[in-house]
């Protein structure tokens, strides 16, 4: 956050503002994967049901098994959720690969050198040393971070488990690989949920990325939080602004030029 | 009580075998086996002697229903699993992801990916027929009553009476473990290093997965979470005075 100062008039101001951040394709396909994630996450712990690999209790993993009614159903029930998040995820990504993703990647993704001082600056604060972080841009270091984490993940876990819904398609010489494509698996997702344990706490729990959170259902930001935590992106967004304002006014001005009647113009002349 | 709970076990006198491989056919008809696999086999142990005194011993072999699975331990989705009413060790093939982990665990390498399926599969007692109160389709077409089938946990079955009638009685002992084999080998030793038994094998992919990557992953997400927790306890004591309004 930037330490900025602002008086509670100006405060007031900004938080009134609405800035906005997300369309309304990338919602739904952020809730769209937190539901898939949710069902193929409590499905695919208790399929971790070998005693040398389970994770969570014995009723755990009883619950699910009797919920789906059996064992079989259970992984057939992961492999068909599963494929449909898989689906949905890359139908969503390739048809709004030039328009979103291509963009998203450009702009908002790749690493500054004011990224690199964030994690040093993060790094002290979290040491409880004196810290001053660096403006960011619509997402920060630390958010960037964890995107990759994600997008890594995502293509990792959709892949291996592809191969492995379709595993018994293999010819048996092949069948070696589904030995370390489930543990890949399973670090994919771990590597994930560790990441997620931020993502949730930050959203849900933290105060003062309220705004960011509430941006997730109605895609709106209000311009206090904007400024003092994107503020690099808060700036592009007054220059979006300004730039828009200037050309409504000139079209303004050539609107009324032309309405002018050529009597009038040759009078003032 | 345990004696209302059955085991099924299978005895088999090797003299009685005679070569013919009627229930190799028998298996494969009841359970639609391929005919690139066989779930059942009859290991033909070579001549022994000097003429004229030969012999030669034939071994009607197939899965041993252990007491203690290795093929069980092994198997990530709890596809095998050993029946709790009779001990007959199945392969849900639902459940199957068809990773091929049970057949290096199985020390008598019982177990073969089906090749019309693309799954793992095995002898499973004809379960089946078991359930109409009648035995195994190779038991049944067995013409010189080499192989048995029955409850172990009964006293007057057939495979108890001819284990208390059996000259010698022999189990095949896995390398390493105690697997607590069903099958009995009556009447005539069997050489189990013939058979070729072996240890159990855990693949080293399987080894990091459990020993590595788990743990490591349950750190990772423990660490982070006790980490947040820190957080979330400082904020409540903070409470929230800014964005109060």
């Amino acid at each position: 956050m930037s330490d900025e100062i602002l008086s509670l008039a100006e405060r007031k101001r900004l938080r009134a503002k609405k800035i906005k951040k997300h369309g309304l394709a990338n919602i739904l396909t952020h809730w769209f994967n937190v539901a898939s994630w949710v069902i193929l996450l409590s499905t695919g712990l208790a399929l971790l049901a070998n005693p040398n690999l389970r994770i969570m209790p014995q009723g755990y993993i009883d619950f699910f098994s009797h919920l789906f009614g059996g064992v079989g159903q259970l992984v057939q029930a992961h492999k068909v959720f599963g494929l449909i998040w898989l689906f949905v995820i890359s139908y969503n990504v390739l048809l709004g690969f030039r328009r979103y993703f291509v963009p998203f990647a450009r702009k908002r993704m790749l690493l500054t050198s004011d990224d690199l001082s964030w994690f040093r600056e993060y790094g002290k604060k979290l040491l409880g040393l004196k810290y001053h972080l660096p403006p960011q841009d619509a997402y920060n270091a630390g958010q960037k971070a964890f995107g990759y984490v994600v997008i890594l993940g995502t293509v990792t876990i959709g892949l291996t488990g592809l191969i492995m819904t379709f595993a018994y398609l293999l010819p048996l010489e092949l069948r070696g690989i589904v030995q370390w494509l489930r543990p890949l698996h399973f670090l994919a997702v771990g590597g994930i949920v560790t990441g997620l344990v931020i993502h949730v706490y930050m959203a849900a729990f933290f105060p003062e990325e309220k705004s960011a959170f509430f941006s997730m259902f109605n895609g709106d930001v209000d311009a206090l939080y904007a400024r003092l935590h994107h503020k690099k992106w808060y700036e592009d967004k007054l220059k979006e602004e300004r730039a828009y304002e200037l050309k409504v006014r000139l079209e303004e001005l050539e609107a009324r030029e032309a309405e002018t009647p050529e009597t009038e113009k040759q009078a003032t002349a | 009580m345990a004696n209302q709970v059955k085991k099924y076990g299978f005895v088999i006198d090797p003299r009685r075998c005679i070569d013919c491989r009627a229930c190799l056919v028998a298996c494969r008809a009841e359970n639609n086996v391929p005919l690139d696999n066989t779930r059942i086999w009859v290991y033909d142990q070579g001549v022994v002697g000097e003429f004229p005194n030969l012999t030669q011993q034939f071994v009607p072999y197939n899965c041993m229903h252990c007491d203690n699975p290795p093929c069980v331990a092994a198997c990530p989705s709890q596809a095998t699993y050993k029946r709790k009413a009779d001990g007959i060790v199945v392969i849900d093939q639902d459940a199957c992801i068809g990773c091929g982990l049970c057949l290096p665990a199985c020390p008598y390498h019982v177990r073969f990916v089906n090749t019309q399926t693309g799954k793992a599969d095995k002898c499973d007692a004809c379960v089946q027929r078991v359930a109409q109160g009648e035995a195994p389709a190779c038991v049944a077409t067995c013409i010189g009553g080499s192989r048995l089938f029955g409850d172990l946990n009964d006293p007057l079955s057939e495979v108890s009476i001819a284990l208390a009638q059996a000259k010698t009685i022999k189990q095949l002992p896995a390398v390493g473990v105690d697997t607590g084999p069903n099958l009995y080998y009556i009447n005539d030793p069997v050489d189990e290093q013939q058979l070729a038994v072996t240890a159990p094998h855990m693949p080293a992919s399987e080894a990091i997965y459990q020993k590595l990557i788990i743990p490591g992953i349950l750190a990772a997400v423990g660490t982070m979470f006790l980490g947040q927790a820190v957080a979330f306890a400082k904020q409540l004591r903070k409470g929230e005075s800014e964005y109060d309004e």
